[in-house]
């Protein structure tokens, strides 16, 4: 009898000891990018969240090639609460196989619609409902060497003919007009390609384009990527001629233009974390301006938008409503995003939500806070761009960076590459895989 | 005959229930192994086979699509670009480096003091990560700090002074310079050894007969390492098809395809398109490749080569 009584107490016991697990135990495991991580993610994101949330533990974990890393986990049926990816284009086919949770409802609850930008909030939409939230924006620019333009009395171009007279004038003295390269990220080339459709064909054609509106061997299209190939391939315009930018690595070009032997660069805003060491190395200043438009059809300058990294909660995750509570606690603080974005030089986790410029941490350098500032006033009024990486499927996406430079070498003509590109787009079309497309404000040509 | 002698060989013998329970030991022995192959594979190899015949992305659902990718494979232009650029490549590392390995090691067979070191120093590029390799060379080749920028202009030798990686005509054979530059210390010391293991009375022979040192190379060291040499060549044509990190680490395949090969065409395929259902049918094409090889040298084993 006494045996009983004390096996049924130890079977009490544990049942107790389980049930104070299940309440208290909850570990959401959370995988970043290791190269992305701000120093600062323990004790700003993680530690916070956790002291704010007895029973919840968050963790999170660096990982190498995280992508790749992340597919093999979900095959394996061990992939993290949280599942980044590197851009809303690669969370279709997530939602496709039924790994991500539908966002709508804790949405809904927590008010994220609000505390998200618009673009942003619709960015991570497919079919009407969100599935991710951009842990990352960024935009496009024109990046120049403050000290050669001082030192040759140029100003920053505002329009096309004032780029066209940099141009030109760099030319004369000798240097580069324009440093760049694809050594080392092939992808390189779809930052131009995007560039030129945006502010060559401007937004609205191009807003058209990715709806279905207009084919992308309309004239506008065929207009600026005629424009990049005249550019890159007849006037050498980048690092001195195409086989230079084939052999261009990041670094490479990176020291071209602060060295002073090119006079500007087109490149993301993601360089405002790693451009100062390579100034600060060559004793020049540099400084940003937006990409003025290069055609009537462009209307006046606006920002491409660019989501980075997006975060969504696994839906085969045991502990949804704590990642839920984990991705609220991110997006419902502007200061905390800030302190993390600015760890890592506001090349990463620059979460988008709304922020002014007082949140900002003391100390930021006044060209980031006024592009942040430019860009929510700008795209606040519509006049949006698309990148290529945010708003194209993925096939499309690699013909985009991979067939243009057959059209730079002459292998294919213009026609011929968008030709390809709108029957690759048509089967995206036919299958329904179109991402969501915030509307440009129209008429404003 | 030699079982006939009192020797047993193993296997060769099936009489009576003690044998069967041999048999059945050794393969109850070898089951884990046969296992762990059917599971990582021989299984993967399957499903792979299968996935070349679906439209999978790499995650989710694949449906059947019958022959579809091998018809897209014919009209890929990239695919045959990339085929074509396997083949160049195959070509070349089968001369290349075995000729370098075959002059080196016959030379270094005649050194004694500071062999060990030559052998260390000639295999140590083969031992470096590709990843550490290919960043010291794409600075080499580079055509603003790289070498032949710096003998252009410190002694007037421009003809190195290129774009060897940024020029279509050259990024190819830039690749594959360098990964020759890490690989040809491994048939040198394979071949070294098996130089080393001929039997110096053949070329005292050789040499009583008036035979030169090339007619004593021609004639007793190559027919003596014959099987170390086919090895290589065969091991070479099977890695050409399989080439990847060198050419993905340095253009990706650029500029405009002309570095493309099987391999950075599958993994673009795969994890930039996500087709990975093409990207299978990519693969089997490389499958191919090394089933036909391998299948040569059964061939030449069969008709008598001594290989």
């Amino acid at each position: 009898m006494i045996r009983r009584i004390l096996v049924v107490a130890l079977l009490l016991s544990t049942l107790g000891v389980g049930a104070v697990s299940a309440q208290d135990g909850v570990t959401i495991t959370w995988w970043s990018e290791v190269f992305s991580m701000p120093s600062n993610i323990q004790e700003v994101l993680v530690d916070a969240f956790n002291e704010a949330h007895p029973g919840i533990t968050l963790e999170m974990v660096g990982q190498e090639d995280l992508n790749q890393t992340l597919r093999t986990a979900i095959q394996a049926g061990e992939a993290p609460d949280l599942l980044v990816t590197p851009g809303a284009s690669f969370i279709a086919e997530y939602v496709d196989a039924g790994l991500v949770e539908p966002l709508d409802d804790a949405a809904a609850e927590l008010g994220w619609a609000d505390k998200v930008l618009d673009w942003a909030y619709q960015s991570g939409q497919l079919g009407g409902v969100l599935y991710s939230i951009p842990l990352t924006y960024e935009s496009l620019v024109l990046f120049y060497n403050k000290t050669v333009f001082e030192e040759n009395g140029w100003e920053a171009p505002t329009t096309f003919e004032e780029f066209e007279a940099i141009v030109a004038a760099a030319q004369d003295i000798g240097i580069y007009p324009l440093a760049y390269g694809n050594a080392t990220w092939q992808p390189s080339n779809e930052h131009l390609m995007g560039m030129y459709l945006n502010a060559y064909a401007g937004r609205e054609n191009v807003y058209k384009a990715l709806v279905g509106e207009i084919p992308w061997t309309h004239e506008s299209i065929v207009g600026a990527t005629e424009l990049l190939r005249r550019h890159i391939a007849d006037d050498a315009l980048f690092s001195g001629g195409l086989e230079n930018y084939f052999a261009n690595g990041g670094d490479d070009w990176r020291a071209e233009f602060a060295s002073g032997e090119a006079a500007m660069i087109l490149s993301g805003t993601w360089n405002f974390r790693s451009i100062g060491g390579f100034f600060e190395e060559a004793g020049n200043e540099w400084d940003w301006v937006p990409i003025p438009s290069m055609s009537d059809m462009a209307g006046e300058y606006g920002y491409e938008l660019a989501t980075g990294t997006t975060v969504s909660v696994n839906a085969q995750s045991p502990n949804k409503d704590a990642a839920i509570k984990a991705l609220d606690f991110l997006i419902s603080d502007p200061a905390l995003v800030l302190k993390l974005a600015a760890d890592v030089g506001f090349g990463e986790w620059v979460v988008p939500v709304h922020f002014g410029v007082d949140d900002f941490p003391e100390g930021t350098d006044e060209r980031v806070v006024r592009f942040f500032s430019d860009f929510a006033a700008v795209t606040g009024e519509g006049r949006i761009g698309y990148t290529t990486w945010t708003f194209w499927p993925a096939a499309p996406n690699v013909h985009l960076w991979e067939a243009v430079e057959n059209v730079w070498w002459g292998d294919i003509s213009v026609e011929e590459y968008l030709e390809e590109h709108e029957r690759l787009w048509q089967i995206e079309r036919d299958a329904g895989n179109l991402l969501p497309v915030p509307a440009p404000a129209m008429g404003g040509m | 005959m030699a079982a006939t002698q009192g020797t047993i060989q193993p296997g060769a013998v099936s009489l009576g229930g003690g044998s069967r329970r041999r048999e059945l030991g050794r393969w109850l022995f070898i089951l884990p192994v046969v296992f762990l192959n059917l599971v990582v594979i021989v299984g993967p190899a399957l499903f792979g086979v299968y996935i070349a015949f679906t439209d999978w992305s790499g995650v989710g659902s694949m449906n059947f699509v019958g022959l579809e990718n091998f018809a897209r494979l014919l009209q890929d232009q990239v695919f045959w670009k990339a085929l074509r650029n396997n083949l160049v490549w195959t070509a070349i590392f089968l001369v290349v480096p075995i000729v370098l390995g075959l002059l080196g090691a016959y030379m270094l067979t005649g050194i004694r003091r500071g062999q060990m070191f030559m052998r260390v120093a000639f295999f140590v590029p083969y031992v470096l990560p590709s990843v550490v390799t290919t960043h010291i060379w794409r600075y080499l080749m580079h055509p603003r700090v790289g070498l032949g920028q710096w003998l252009s202009d410190t002694f007037g030798i421009d003809f190195l002074d290129k774009a060897w990686l940024g020029s279509r005509d050259t990024a190819l054979y830039g690749i594959a310079f360098m990964d020759n530059w890490h690989f040809w210390g491994f048939p040198l010391v394979l071949l070294l050894a098996a130089m080393s293991a001929v039997d110096v009375e053949l070329y005292e022979v050789a040499r009583l007969d008036g035979a030169s040192r090339f007619q004593q190379f021609r004639h007793v060291t190559l027919p003596s390492i014959r099987p170390t040499l086919v090895f290589l060549l065969l091991m070479i044509a099977i890695w050409s098809a399989l080439v990847f990190d060198y050419i993905f680490l340095t253009t990706g395949g650029g500029p405009a395809n002309a570095s493309e090969v099987m391999g950075t065409h599958l993994y673009t395929t795969a994890f930039e398109r996500f087709q990975t259902g093409y990207a299978a049918t990519i693969g089997l094409v490389m499958v191919l490749w090394v089933a036909l090889v391998v299948g040569g040298f059964v061939y030449l084993r069969k008709r008598g080569w001594e290989i």
